[in-house]
């Protein structure tokens, strides 16, 4: 038995600080997580991130990554990476599979930072090879270096689809075009325009109906849908892609929290059930914390943020006495909350903003308003300047931190819209290289007497070198005209972003955003659709146990199954190593429908340990060590 | 939800499924089965799912023999697939004290007509060839015993009942009762309240608790039993094996799964269901040192379940009390309730139709029996 005074699993970025914490404070801190690497989902995020320094902003996860894991470290926390939980049990034990060991700790306050898993849907062949979480598509990319196929269907343009379609490109891969099922672009419009200069197309109001090939996907079909989400008769379009990359949402992580019995409450703005807890991060168990995605859907930089605040807490609730005093404790918590309250400012935080009251059963705090768009942002006359294309609230400032000479100002508020200054702007283009939307140019009106130069924030290689004739794109990614690299700027204080200069002439110089190498894009081929697609009723909706949307109709018209587990009994779905991870949203959304009644009103099957599957043979290993 | 009928049965788990659907064949189909919240989530759902004829109480022996007879008809008679694995059932005796009870119930089991005999370790590994015989004296086998999906086989009874009349009406929790003399004219329930001329406490685990709305002690009780399940594997095991030395009994599933678990004699009675992790360790090594091969194969789900336990390990049948005549039970099965539902169901459905058992003596299963103290334990539960 390993005793630890706070035992914090997950290895994110609200694990990883909230064990910081606590640990700065002098407690004794364990932190477990299922990868042999920590860092989360910070290990595949090479973008540039939003928010502001005290959350690394303008640093690249990967670094945010390497940052945290050494302040944990320096702090004294025990990691063990390669650590699976596999269940919070009622004597305050938590159990583990290690490196083939089935390992018991005892902690006085566990702090549960699990994170999220990838909503799944289901069409024909959706269980076909070639359709994969975005998640996953990262992992193979940018964790193991393996490409996922040739050409992507990114489904759902929130900010991971946009995001994902992005670094696909920037690993060479073509992206066909970014759906998205609602009437608009969820995510950032400066990830959406990053790729939409590079030509990708981003058709909302779209999704994709089914998909086929022999033993992987070959092609799909995408439809567009009205409002009322049902497909527009003759309006299925077909894409040869090998790859169909699912971006449509995250559900909290939160198994070890029913498993060990925390009250949980259905929250659509959080993504699903969270444990409910307290401004502190405590559930409803006294022992029991959680911060990050498993306490509600949020960007990574909150995550940091929460797990802070629960590092915090759970070393200030410990009965032993640490170095903590009341007056550090008061002083961070107010600092904690200033910065969470930044961060969910704007139109951005609306929906954590909702969800937050919810779980508080409170009404939503009404934000205070933020200064509007300058109208005039676009344009200038003449002279070298940086022109800023951002075009939303959202909470971020890396411009204003790195600009030398106080030309771009955000304000105290980091949701306004940065402002520049034209009159102390040099156009240094330092500025370019930590925007992490890359939604700041600068444009030189004078660079010859016919020609205006336009200077790009560039993430992709092979670079273009000075002097190549290309075709200049405007922001949609259409030919514009014929431009001329002028600079290639790259080097080791620019954060892996270079800075590619193209001249175009003078009238072009508010139109062209981008380049290309190559000439013409190559014209769409014509798809056929293969005709022995499977009936929508025969897709796959549980595929540990194979259990098609049929099976489970079936069950709820003929055996008058009313209940996930009613559902569970008759047809095992759930009952696979995933333990329902893939299925069960989808089954609460079939039962909801057919029974017309309220996804909230259904309760995801009972979480039953061990949470991972555990080897009969490890576990009567530990037996025998446990009467030694 | 009827305001009147015939029969209210309390529970929606196996007895209480079995006894609607025989009640409504032999023509009583005014009935109505309430339950608390859905089919199957109490016991039933809980259980592992074996049959055995193998029990040292002659009246056990009886009511699971007649019981296999259905199960083996059940998906001809209810057109629903139960997932029946007919693979016998192998007790395997460590002691020689346990060797002479095994081959005393043979010899009584053999008397009530059922084809079972004693088999020696050698046997023991050709039937299940995975197994580790160590330790092992004899064993008794009968390869007439099976296991089943009891999620599958009360939804078969639940669906027939439906279908001859019965309403079944779920999320409806019993309350209380109404008296009229010496007998209950109405069952109350947090949908009103249903006026009946039978009530059959069918409440498993919380049989006693039924009792007690009616001022009735029935000796019942509550106990916890673990049990677990691994992912599924290509078959290597047929039948069921129960090992009372080592504590434990195993299956695989017809989906291929392992299903085992065991008594905990430390367990005291209440009505907590969670899960130890000292369970899933003690259940691991037990059953990898009987089946070695199995180390590497992974536990994927553990859950408990409530027995419903009588003083001596056997089922209570019957009117309970004369001051409610109507009031009849089928409780205390002590963990084997599920192998002797379908008989249990048509003896319960004779005692309403026709005021008596017909198919079977159940004389030996009334609470009577524990007035004089006089007490047949049954040995055979694990």
């Amino acid at each position: 038995m390993i005793n630890t005074e706070i035992l914090v699993v997950g290895g994110g970025p609200a694990g990883l600080c909230a064990a910081a914490e606590a640990a700065e404070h002098g407690a004794k801190v364990m932190l477990v997580d299922d990868k042999d690497v920590l860092g989360g989902q910070l290990i595949k995020q090479t973008h540039m991130f939003f928010g502001s320094h005290l959350q690394y902003a303008g640093t690249r996860g990967i670094d945010i990554a390497k940052i945290l894991i050494e302040n944990a470290k320096k702090a004294g926390v025990e990691f063990a990476p390669g650590a699976t939980i596999t269940g919070i049990y009622d004597d305050g034990v938590v159990t583990a599979l290690n490196g083939g060991k089935f390992i018991k700790i005892k902690p006085e306050k566990i702090i549960v930072a699990t994170g999220a898993y990838e909503n799944m849907l289901a069409f024909p062949n959706s269980d076909l090879p070639g359709v994969y979480g975005a998640g996953a598509v990262q992992t193979l990319m940018n964790v193991n270096g393996v490409a996922p196929g040739n050409r992507v269907l990114m489904v759902g343009a929130g900010n991971i689809g946009l995001i994902v379609a992005y670094q696909l490109l920037q690993a060479g891969i073509d992206v066909a075009a970014v759906i998205e099922v609602t009437d608009k672009i969820g995510g950032y419009y400066v990830h959406a325009n990053k790729i939409r200069r590079m030509g990708v197309p981003i058709l909302t109001r779209h999704t994709v109906s089914r998909v086929w090939g022999k033993t992987s996907v070959e092609g799909a079909a995408v439809v567009e849908v009205d409002k009322n989400f049902k497909p527009v008769p003759g309006s299925e379009r077909n894409y040869a892609v090998d790859t169909i990359c699912l971006a449509v949402g995250l559900t909290p992580l939160t198994e070890l929290l029913w498993n060990a019995g925390c009250e949980m409450r259905y929250v659509p703005a959080l993504g699903g059930h969270v444990a409910w807890h307290d401004e502190n991060s405590r559930t409803s168990l006294e022992k029991i914390y959680v911060c990050g995605d498993a306490s509600g859907i949020e960007e990574a930089s909150s995550a940091m943020i929460e797990g802070k605040i629960a590092g915090l807490n759970a070393a200030n609730a410990l009965a032993r006495k640490t170095k903590l005093t009341q007056k550090t404790y008061d002083e961070r918590m107010k600092d904690y909350r200033a910065q969470l309250g930044q961060l969910r400012r704007g139109p951005f935080g609306e929906k954590v903003r909702m969800g937050t009251s919810v779980l508080a059963g409170e009404a939503a705090a009404l934000d205070e308003p933020i200064e509007s768009l300058p109208k005039d942002y676009r344009s200038f006359p003449k002279g070298a300047r940086v022109i800023i294309e951002c075009e939303q609230n959202i909470p971020c400032n890396p411009c204003e931190t790195i600009c030398p000479h106080n030309a771009i100002k955000v304000g105290k508020d980091i949701v306004n819209y940065p402002t520049l200054d034209p009159e102390k702007c040099t156009a240094c283009a330092l500025c370019l290289t930590r925007c992490p939307g890359l939604s700041l140019f600068v444009v030189n009106r004078e660079y010859s007497p016919t020609e205006t130069e336009i200077s790009i924030p560039y993430e992709m290689i092979p670079l273009p070198k000075k002097g190549d004739a290309v075709d200049a794109l405007d922001r949609e990614g259409k030919f514009v005209c014929k431009g001329k690299i002028t600079r290639v700027l790259t080097g080791k204080k620019f954060n892996r972003t270079s800075i590619v200069s193209i001249a175009v002439e003078h009238k072009y110089g508010d139109v062209v955003r981008h380049f290309r190498a190559s000439a013409a894009a190559k014209p769409e081929e014509k798809i056929i659709t293969p005709a022995d697609i499977p009936d929508d009723m025969d897709t796959i909706i549980c595929v540990c146990e194979d259990v098609t949307r049929r099976q489970i109709e079936e069950a709820i018209d003929r055996d008058r199954a009313q209940s996930v587990d009613e559902i569970k009994r008759l047809l095992r779905c759930g009952m696979g190593p995933c333990q329902g991870k893939t299925c069960q949203r989808l089954i609460m959304q079939i039962l909801a429908k057919k029974l017309g009644r309220n996804v909230a009103e259904f309760s995801p099957q009972t979480y039953r340990g061990p949470m991972k599957p555990a080897p009969m043979g490890v576990l009567a290993k530990a037996h025998d060590e446990e009467k030694n | 939800m009827k305001k009147k009928t015939d029969v209210v049965i309390i529970g929606g788990g196996c007895i209480g499924a079995a006894t609607a659907y025989e009640l409504a064949k032999a023509g009583l189909k005014d009935v109505v089965l309430v339950e608390r919240d859905t089919l199957s989530c109490g016991a039933t759902g809980r259980c592992a799912g074996g049959a055995r004829q193998q029990w040292s109480e002659p009246a056990n022996v009886r009511l699971a023999k007649a019981s296999i007879e259905m199960f083996k008809r059940f998906e001809d008679e209810m057109g629903r697939d139960i997932g029946l694995v007919n693979g016998g059932y192998l007790l395997c005796a460590h002691t020689p004290e346990e060797a002479e009870h095994f081959k005393k119930n043979v010899k009584m089991q053999r008397e009530n007509g059922v084809d079972v005999r004693i088999v020696d370790p050698k046997e023991i590994r050709e039937i299940t060839p995975c197994i580790n015989t160590d330790g092992m004296i004899l064993g008794a086998y009968c390869p007439d015993d099976l296991h089943v999906d009891p999620f599958l086989a009360v939804q078969g009874w639940a669906e027939n009942a439906i279908r001859l009349g019965v309403d079944v009406e779920l999320h409806t929790e019993v309350t209380g009762f109404k008296r009229k003399g010496n007998r209950v004219s109405a069952v109350i329930t947090n949908r009103g309240d249903i006026e009946c001329k039978t009530v059959v406490n069918a409440a498993g685990p919380w049989s006693q608790d039924v009792g007690r709305m009616l001022g009735i002690e029935l000796g019942t009780y509550p106990e916890r039993h673990q049990i677990c399940v691994t992912e599924p594997v290509k078959r290597m095991l047929w039948p069921l094996v129960v090992d009372f030395y080592v504590s434990i009994y195993f299956r695989q599933s017809a989906h291929g799964s392992f299903v085992f678990g065991h008594s905990d004699p430390n367990e005291k009675p209440s009505y907590n269901i969670r899960g130890t992790w000292r369970f899933l360790e003690e259940i691991s090594k037990k059953l990898t040192t009987l089946m070695p091969s199995l180390k590497d194969i992974c536990i994927v789900r553990q859950w408990a379940g409530l027995y419903d336990m009588s003083p001596d390990a056997q089922p209570i049948l019957g009117k309970v009390s004369e001051d409610a005549e109507n009031f009849l039970v089928a409780i205390g099965y002590s963990g084997h309730g599920f192998m002797l539902a379908p008989m249990s169901g048509l003896l319960m459905a004779e005692l309403i139709v026709y005021g008596e058992a017909r198919t079977q003596p159940i004389d030996a299963l009334s609470i009577k029996r524990f007035a004089g103290g006089r007490k047949h334990k049954e040995h055979n539960v694990v």
